[in-house]
């Protein structure tokens, strides 16, 4: 389980990333949305333990990460937004270094990085530098770490970024071979409604919206999505897209003038904070 | 402080000697600039300073190639957000440090195996001279790996690091006497140069392989030097970001 209260973050040039963030986190997976600069990264580097906080509290498991980071670092794995591999190591000797950095014994670490690489479907690439492979195979390398260590939470930051249609899905499902509770910053809503019991959405370093994706939805239940350049009265205007929400059964009369009709995802949910306007 | 020995070595093994294996081209790098050196000291003293010159790319290439870390050191922190995973990991910030210097031992191993073929074809090596070669460079490793570090956690982007640890490489390992008798400088200025460690790692190996007078207190200047690079490291290293 995780905890922060009024959890605080300013750089010194003046930007506050984190606003006084105070909550509960203890589902099997959290994703945590918001847009670029909302305060994704910062929130997550805080919980493990890789940057310290203006003010504020967090712990994990009732450990106290600010004061006793070295007391919960055996109990998490956390992979940073972007992270790359050391091209000229395979994905064996990078997983295996770091499993053996985590304590695990030459042997032990052995066995587990070999079972993790076959797990994901990537022992093939075992003994290839990792310059050579795929930005899939790359991030399942990270995957595979968090998995052989047998963490009880691992943090993922925007864990697909980047990636194609196809490696993002290997990557989910190699995400959902994970054991521990997981952690995850995205801004890709269908990844979200994908892994996650439950979704955080953060802007300008708040909490804005906390629940599962199904509570997110339901304000959103017998509608649908109208798009076009020229929809009278829209609830939102993004560049020259204007978006509206109408009914289902209103839905008809904008087909036929030729705009196009989606039905509601997570995203309207991000849209709506994003721009901050009333539907 | 307990060291995760298993780790520092399998770091070490991995970054250092498998490196070496699947890019040779870093051996060549590491030692282009002491050969380079080394046949200019030739040319110039006509053979007389060769000596020294052999005795100082020791000094000079285990110095250099720990300098260059430095650029690694940011590039695994600020490009490939490695040391991030680390950081959030029992690893701690020594055993990382010490797993990255030993790396540099390793890189170092081709470039000293042709300088001992060059002392022994000089006859340079007795055994008083050897025991002190191993440990002036083995301080000397530790020492500028911390200035490395120091440089690495300094620098906020990558580009820059590159062009710094160049213009260090080229400060500290060719102004000091490394290539020429130490004689030849004023002692005032010997001192003043051993702000670097390469300075009085130099004299020492020049005092002990019988090419100049021994200079013992170079042994007190190169332990404080030491202690000195190596706590401003332990300070000034960025792990957990404040």
């Amino acid at each position: 389980m995780i905890r922060t209260e009024n959890l605080m973050k300013s750089y010194k040039n003046s930007v506050h990333a984190l606003k006084g963030i105070s909550t509960v986190m203890e589902k099997r997976v959290t994703s945590i949305i918001g847009r670029n600069g909302a305060g994704k990264t910062t929130f997550i580097r805080i919980l493990s333990t890789q940057l310290m906080p203006t003010s504020g509290s967090a712990y994990i498991n009732d450990t106290d990460v600010i004061r006793f980071p070295e007391k919960i670092r055996n109990k998490i794995v956390s992979i940073p937004q972007e992270a790359s591999p050391i091209g000229i190591l395979t994905p064996f000797e990078l997983v295996k270094m770091y499993l053996v950095g985590r304590g695990q014994s030459l042997q032990e670490s052995t066995v587990s990085t070999n079972r993790a690489l076959e797990d994901l479907g990537i022992m093939e690439y075992k003994n290839k530098p990792t310059d050579t492979l795929s930005g899939g195979t790359k991030r399942k390398v990270f995957v595979a770490m968090a998995i052989a260590s047998n963490a009880d939470i691992i943090f993922l930051d925007e864990p697909t970024t980047g990636l194609d249609p196809i490696s993002r899905i290997e990557v989910w499902s190699a995400i959902k071979q994970i054991e521990g509770d997981i952690i995850l910053t995205t801004h890709y809503m269908e990844e979200a409604s994908e892994l996650s019991n439950e979704v955080v959405l953060i802007d300008d370093g708040r909490i804005i919206e906390k629940g599962t994706v199904v509570d997110l939805m339901k304000r959103f239940e017998g509608f649908v999505r109208v798009e076009g350049k020229d929809i009278a009265d829209p609830a939102i205007t993004i560049g020259s897209t204007k978006i509206k929400y109408v009914r289902k059964e209103e839905a008809m009369a904008y087909i036929e003038a030729g705009e196009v009709v989606k039905p509601v995802s997570l995203d309207d949910v991000f849209i709506k904070h994003g721009v901050e306007v009333e539907y | 402080m307990k060291l995760n020995i298993k780790y520092i070595s399998t770091f070490a093994w991995y970054y250092g000697f498998r490196s070496i294996a699947r890019g040779p081209s870093y051996i060549i790098a590491s030692l282009s600039s002491p050969l380079t050196l080394l046949f200019l000291v030739y040319i110039l003293s006509h053979g007389q300073l060769l000596a020294y010159a052999v005795a100082g790319g020791f000094v000079s290439l285990v110095a250099t190639v720990a300098l260059q870390s430095s650029g690694d050191a940011a590039f695994l922190r600020l490009q490939l957000r490695i040391q991030d995973l680390f950081v959030a990991s029992p690893i701690s910030s020594t055993d990382y440090m010490i797993g990255m210097t030993l790396s540099y031992v390793v890189f170092s191993g081709p470039g000293i195996i042709l300088y001992v073929i060059l002392g022994l074809v000089f006859h340079l090596f007795s055994f008083i001279g050897t025991l002190v070669l191993v440990a002036v460079l083995l301080i000397l490793v530790v020492a500028t790996s911390s200035i490395s570090f120091i440089i690495s956690g300094a620098i906020g982007h990558v580009r820059n690091v590159w062009g710094i640890a160049a213009i260090l490489s080229v400060i500290m390992t060719i102004l000091p006497p490394t290539f020429y008798p130490y004689t030849y400088i004023p002692s005032f200025y010997l001192y003043i140069l051993s702000v670097s460690p390469v300075t009085p790692a130099a004299v020492l190996v020049q005092g002990y392989f019988g090419l100049s007078p021994v200079m013992p207190v170079m042994w007190l200047i190169l332990f404080i030097d030491l202690a000195v690079f190596y706590i401003a490291a332990r300070k000034l290293t960025r792990w957990r970001e404040g």
